[in-house]
């Protein structure tokens, strides 16, 4: 067979293939319409929820925008950054996030991943932590900081204080004083979400094979060498993942310290998302309260930005 | 140096609530031994090689290492190495790191670590594959990777649970001429858990045959096979399984299909016995026993005749070509010295 003649039998074999995928491009064609059909409600609603309100902030946060002084609104530009960048309010509420977070989260890897280690290695009884350990997840954070504050923390009774008095350690005003304060909304905060890391934890450890805990036996490690070599290498893309869940949670935390202690005394407890609330919707200054809300985005896109290149690294 | 691993079991029961997974385990291994248990699936042996191991601990009993009693001791103290049948290989290390793994956790100094384990990984050829993790190597090299992890440290006791059973009969084969000389070489005591007889025939110096948690013989695998202590022995060791042939015994001989056939046992008296004729040493003559060739098994350079004689199943193997076609008739006979006798009630050895 010659070079055209062969040239002809394969463009012939396409000609046919084509033909006979035309009807199922024609379905493929359609079958994508259709999804987008399906699709089209929900991904406005989430426009309209999501995308929209965060374009609107960002735009707001460009502007004067003051209720209780009308009068002055318009475009700002850049003043609410510049203002930002200059007030110590922003860089102490930015700080007490900072501690905020960063303590609760260690906090609830650190207490989750014990507990976890702790109820993998019992034989019975496993069931009944798991299904304790759900309650405090199951609570709003509102009605978890409402009962803290007034069945735990109150002065006098308490039952933080009365703990605090029969230790021996006196009655404190655990709300009222600030170091206190903000030790208190990060055990809250800790209290609650801990069952989240443990159970996550839990299930990563159930999932890890038995027998090379058994052949670590065999190679002389201790229970400390093979949960330092074995289980921790094994359980980190688990750990990190918790981490990176709870630190955006943390980062954007609101309910449970708004109802323990509204930021206070003072600005304590105030986190940055706290002070954008107050702000916007304490003392109307939209404008501003906008900028904050739009610091505290970038902040969190760095610091998820951070935790997943870890997450990638190694 | 050489009483090292020396090991003895004293009377081990395993109970899981009320089954008992070994009924009163004894035996006794001489240093540098290659001590195979074999036995079907779920006999026990496992649970055995564990509780050597220190991973279980026994109901009741006692284990000695070279007359050291290590009964309540941890796998920890216990200095064994063992190879697992899923090979238990640390996923998220690297070859070389398993390898290291029980030199750095006995706190050997670096410096020796890096020729160590260059030198275990060189005895099983892997060398080439120090920086793989286990996720990247064929079944073959895991199981090699295991081994090498078990001999790194030198160990007075070497464990095996079934190591060649996940792997292609050819390297299966291959693997098991390897263990030999690696177990040789090194002259550590060695015990290897099997249920497949080849295996422990070709391997072990002597074995125990385990059966429902107990032990049923203890002996040099050739004297195993040639003087098989019951009925389930005889059944389990071999391949294929000799046959065994209810029949009735007077005076010397037993008859089948109409015939005496004369046996070495020469007592008077008549009494049931169970025959037992190892497929290889049935005999081909034109005057024996009439029997008739049901399904013939070619296996290349031999052959496996299932053949039914007044009426009970025989199956000899068969080596003369052209082989006979089925529904043949041919005449069979056994010389006196490989007819087994056993009691059809305590199945034992007459
Ligand atoms: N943890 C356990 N609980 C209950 N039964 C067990 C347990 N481990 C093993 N067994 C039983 O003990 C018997 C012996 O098991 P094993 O030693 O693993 O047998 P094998 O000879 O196949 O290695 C089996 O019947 C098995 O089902
Ligand atoms: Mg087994």
């Amino acid at each position: 067979m010659n070079k055209s003649a062969v040239a002809g039998v394969v463009a012939q074999g396409r000609r046919a293939l084509h033909r006979r995928a035309d009807p199922a491009r024609i379905m493929e064609g359609r079958e994508r319409r259709f999804a987008a059909a399906l699709l089209a409600p929900a991904f406005l609603a989430l426009m309209a929820t999501t995308t929209f309100p965060l374009l609107f902030l960002i735009w707001t946060s460009f502007y004067r925008m003051n209720l209780s002084m009308p009068f002055m609104d318009g475009f700002a530009g850049l003043d609410n950054y510049r203002e930002l960048l200059a007030d110590p309010r922003f860089w102490q509420s930015l700080g007490v996030s900072l501690v905020y977070t960063a303590s609760t989260v260690v906090l609830q890897v650190v207490i989750g991943l014990a507990l976890a280690v702790l109820v993998h290695g019992m034989r019975r009884g496993q069931g009944l932590f798991r299904m304790v350990a759900i309650l405090p997840v199951v609570l709003s954070p509102a009605v978890v900081g409402m009962v803290w504050r007034s069945f735990m923390l109150a002065p006098d009774f308490g039952v933080v204080d009365y703990l605090a008095v029969t230790a021996g350690l006196g009655s404190h005003n655990w709300l009222g004083d600030p170091t206190l304060a903000l030790v208190s909304v990060i055990v809250i905060h800790t209290w609650q979400w801990t069952p989240f890391a443990f159970m996550v934890l839990l299930a990563s450890l159930a999932a890890l094979p038995d027998d090379i805990y058994e052949a670590a036996r065999i190679d002389r490690a201790s229970a400390w060498q093979s949960f330092r070599r074995i289980t921790l290498p094994l359980l980190r893309p688990a750990i990190v993942m918790v981490i990176i869940m709870r630190t955006m949670v943390a980062l954007t935390a609101f309910a449970a310290i708004f109802t323990v202690t509204g930021g206070g005394p003072g600005t304590a407890t105030e986190i940055l998302n706290l002070y954008a609330y107050r702000k916007s919707f304490t003392e109307l200054s939209i404008g501003y309260g906008s900028a904050l809300a739009v610091a505290l985005l970038v902040f969190t896109l760095v610091v998820s930005g951070v935790l997943f290149a870890l997450r990638r690294a190694k | 140096m050489s009483a090292r691993g020396q090991v003895q079991l004293d009377g081990i029961v395993k109970k899981h609530g009320a089954f008992a997974a070994l009924k009163g385990i004894d035996f006794e291994i001489k240093p540098g031994e290659f001590f195979a248990l074999l036995g079907p699936s779920g006999s026990g042996k496992s649970t055995t090689l564990r509780i050597l191991a220190g991973l279980d601990a026994p109901t009741s009993g006692r284990i000695l290492v070279d007359g050291e009693d290590v009964t309540g001791a941890d796998a920890r103290e216990r200095d064994v190495a063992m190879v697992f049948q899923s090979y238990a290989l640390y996923p998220h290390m690297t070859v070389f790191e398993n390898i290291a793994f029980p030199l750095e956790m006995a706190k050997r100094p670096k410096a020796e670590i890096g020729p160590a384990v260059r030198e275990a990984a060189a005895k099983v050829k892997i060398e080439h594959l120090l920086d793989r993790k286990p996720g990247q190597l064929s079944g073959g090299q895991q199981q090699r990777c295991a081994l090498a992890r078990a001999i790194v440290r030198k160990a007075r006791l070497f464990l095996l649970d079934e190591p060649l059973s996940n792997l292609d009969a050819k390297l299966r084969l291959e693997t098991r001429v390897e263990l030999k000389k690696l177990q040789r070489s090194l002259g550590v005591t060695a015990v290897y858990v099997t249920h497949d007889q080849e295996e422990a025939m070709t391997l072990a110096d002597r074995m125990a045959v385990f059966m429902e948690g107990e032990i049923r013989q203890i002996g040099r695998p050739a004297d195993v096979f040639a003087q098989p202590n019951s009925i389930e022995v005889a059944a389990f060791i071999g391949s294929p399984p000799m046959n065994l042939i209810p029949a009735r015994y007077q005076d010397g001989s037993v008859l089948i299909g109409g015939r005496r056939l004369p046996t070495m046992l020469q007592t008077h008296g008549e009494r049931d016995v169970v025959v037992g004729v190892r497929p290889s040493a049935v005999r081909f003559e034109a005057d024996g026993i009439p029997a008739t060739v049901e399904v013939v098994e070619n296996l290349g350079d031999a052959a496996i005749l299932d053949m039914s004689l007044a009426g009970t199943a025989l199956r000899a193997r068969y080596d003369r070509f052209p082989l006979p076609r089925e529904g043949d008739a041919m005449g069979v006979t056994v010389r006196p010295e490989d007819i087994h006798l056993f009691d059809p009630v305590s199945r034992r050895r007459l």
